[in-house]
């Protein structure tokens, strides 16, 4: 088994490759955003990193968000053309699950949460089960006060962690939680969602789709498309 | 020689297939059209958001409609602009994911350069010297061609040379933005189209700026105003205008201009024929205008069926094709450019 992961839905994009016995190859981007220019050579990067062809990976797992809807795009086109093309069987996991799984072993209530940009939160609640973690409360996009007081609500001890917490401090300081800052990663991905392999529990390429939480911006792109040679934006 | 090649700039979600540069094998085209239409204009992350949950599907069928499959493709092009941002990184992004999986060759298509290319796939090889016409929903330019090939080692770059341009709107985009005021459904040139054919063309004299000018370049955002004002004048006056009139009236001084300034350029710099490109290049009027003008004149005329015309794959799969033999390769770093020009 050789499961290629995809994770682009933060500011740090990564790629991983992993076997049975763990993780053959990653490579990780920092805060740059160049998602669009780094999974494609990352992805050959890891492969020949661990000697092997296209050919020999046999399942592709990638986060599907929610985050930054770009970096998702990028993500999830590449897992899903590659593995349309090979005939893979597909995986997609939130970046929510894989980041609350990086702390499974936490006795203590867990709030996952990844910057959802214009001032707002994306986040879900966690409790550790044997062998993983899992989902409390629904997907939720909001500002830090409202993670805040669902937090404050639960009445229980939490640990926050994820990406664009500096957003939070305040609220949650003044609340008395701790954080914890990450990112969720491809090697934890891939790791997560290889017991969904074994048992075959998959889905096909065309099936994955980001985690949006938010409707589509509804504003026409005259000046997007007004360009050099004619279209100056009225 | 197979290429596939994916388009998903705009507001098209299209794959094409071509063989050996000049044969079309498979063209499949997904619109958004209705997605975009309650906006009355393209919404770009409407957009992107489509062109992901479209692509798969239309590759496929694009394999299903050539009988081939990926790996029998000797390339993979895609089109990188210019564009929508967001749009483009979904069709490059997938792109290097096909590459990636078979080990092919990725290649980056200038989606105006293709526009033009596209003409291959009818009429066989162009022939320079010519002067060529892309008039789109964002773009509305006069180029040159004038060395026949396809540019050997440095690749196709810079074989076109701009001679002129619209200094504002683009002529689709005026053709939306009218049809929007007055009411018509998206996108606009179809249905101004359509209707001016009821209109007289003679019927209201809109403003044709910089006609007289020297040079090749254009202005349309006058002629835009100048019929809002048409509009607005009549309504203040209590008169029912005629629509028909107004959109005959409108497209025809957008035709003049294009007939003018292009006919300009091919006679001065010497051009044999004429190529009309992009969307629209699909419009009765200025395809019937041209015909009529570079007969006239003694210029050879090239215009792609309607289908060709607008956004679709199988220009990029040309245009990537021309690229593949003339050894013009992208990396797999390959970036997307929003505002990529046509010609250096
Ligand atoms: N019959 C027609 N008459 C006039 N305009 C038309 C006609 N058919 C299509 N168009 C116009 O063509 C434009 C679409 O062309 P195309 O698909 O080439 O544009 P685009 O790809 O969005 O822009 P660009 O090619 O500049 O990036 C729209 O503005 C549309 O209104
Ligand atoms: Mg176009």
């Amino acid at each position: 088994m050789l499961i290629l992961g995809i994770e682009t839905s933060t500011g740090q994009s990564s790629v991983a490759l992993v076997g049975t016995d763990g993780v053959v190859a990653s490579a990780s981007l920092g805060v740059a955003r160049r998602h669009g220019e780094f999974v494609a050579p990352a992805v050959q990067f890891c492969l020949r990193q661990a000697g092997v062809g296209a050919d020999r990976v046999t399942g592709v797992t990638v986060g599907l968000g929610p985050g930054l809807y770009t970096g998702l795009r990028v993500g999830i086109a590449t897992a899903q053309a590659f593995a349309a093309a090979r005939d893979l069987p597909v995986v997609g996991m939130s970046g929510l699950d894989v980041l609350a799984f990086q702390v499974r072993h936490v006795r203590r209530l867990i709030a996952a949460v990844i910057d959802a940009r214009r001032g707002e939160l994306f986040w879900a609640l966690y409790r550790a089960v044997p062998g993983g973690v899992q989902r409390q409360t629904d997907l939720r996009v909001g500002t830090a006060e409202q993670l805040a007081a669902e937090l404050e609500a639960t009445g229980e001890e939490c640990l926050v962690i994820g990406d664009g917490l500096s957003r939070a401090t305040h609220e949650l300081d003044r609340v008395g939680i701790e954080t914890f800052a990450a990112v969720p990663d491809a090697a934890h991905l891939a790791e997560l969602a290889r017991p969904r392999f074994e048992r075959e529990e998959t889905q096909r390429p065309a099936d994955l789709l980001p985690i949006y939480l938010r409707h589509a911006d509804a504003k026409i792109g005259w000046e997007a498309r007004g360009r050099m040679q004619g279209g100056a934006a009225t | 020689m197979l290429v596939l090649g994916i388009e998903t700039s705009c507001d098209e979600t299209a794959v094409g297939i071509v063989e050996d540069r000049f044969t079309l094998r498979a063209n499949v085209i997904a619109s958004q059209v209705e997605l975009h239409a309650p906006y009355g204009g393209v919404v770009p992350e409407v957009a992107a958001r489509a062109h992901l949950e479209a692509l798969l599907p239309t590759i496929d069928h694009a394999l299903v409609e050539a009988g081939c499959g990926l790996s029998d493709m000797d390339a993979i092009a895609v089109t990188s602009g210019p564009g929508l941002i967001g749009a483009l990184l979904v069709g490059v992004s997938a792109a290097k994911g096909l590459a990636l999986a078979h080990d092919k060759p990725l290649i980056g298509v200038n989606h105006l350069r293709a526009h033009v290319e596209v003409a291959q796939l009818e009429f066989g090889e162009l022939q320079p010297p010519l002067a060529a016409l892309v008039v789109s929903g964002g773009h509305t330019s006069i180029v040159a061609l004038e060395k026949v090939g396809s540019g050997g080692e440095s690749g196709d770059d810079g074989r076109f040379r701009q001679l002129g341009a619209t200094i504002d709107d683009a002529a689709g985009e005026a053709f939306d933005k009218i049809a929007r005021f007055i009411g018509l459904g998206y996108p606009g040139g179809p249905e101004i189209d359509r209707l001016a054919r009821q209109g007289d063309p003679k019927a209201i004299d809109f403003p044709r700026a910089m006609l007289h000018e020297p040079g090749y370049d254009m202005s349309l955002s006058g002629l835009k105003t100048a019929v809002i004002r048409y509009l607005r004048r009549l309504e203040a006056a209590g008169t029912e205008p005629d629509l028909a009139d107004v959109a005959a009236s409108f497209q025809e001084a957008i035709v003049d201009v294009q007939v003018v300034k292009t006919l300009r350029a091919a006679r001065d710099e010497g051009l044999e024929r004429v190529v009309l490109a992009g969307g629209v290049a699909a419009n009765t009027r200025l395809r019937a205008r041209f015909a009529e003008a570079c007969e006239r004149e003694g210029l050879g005329l090239v215009v792609p069926s309607i289908p060709l015309c607008t956004d679709n794959g199988a220009m990029v799969a040309a245009s990537g094709a021309n690229l593949l033999a003339a050894g013009t390769l992208a990396d797999l770093e390959l970036g997307v450019d929003p505002n990529l020009p046509l010609a250096g």
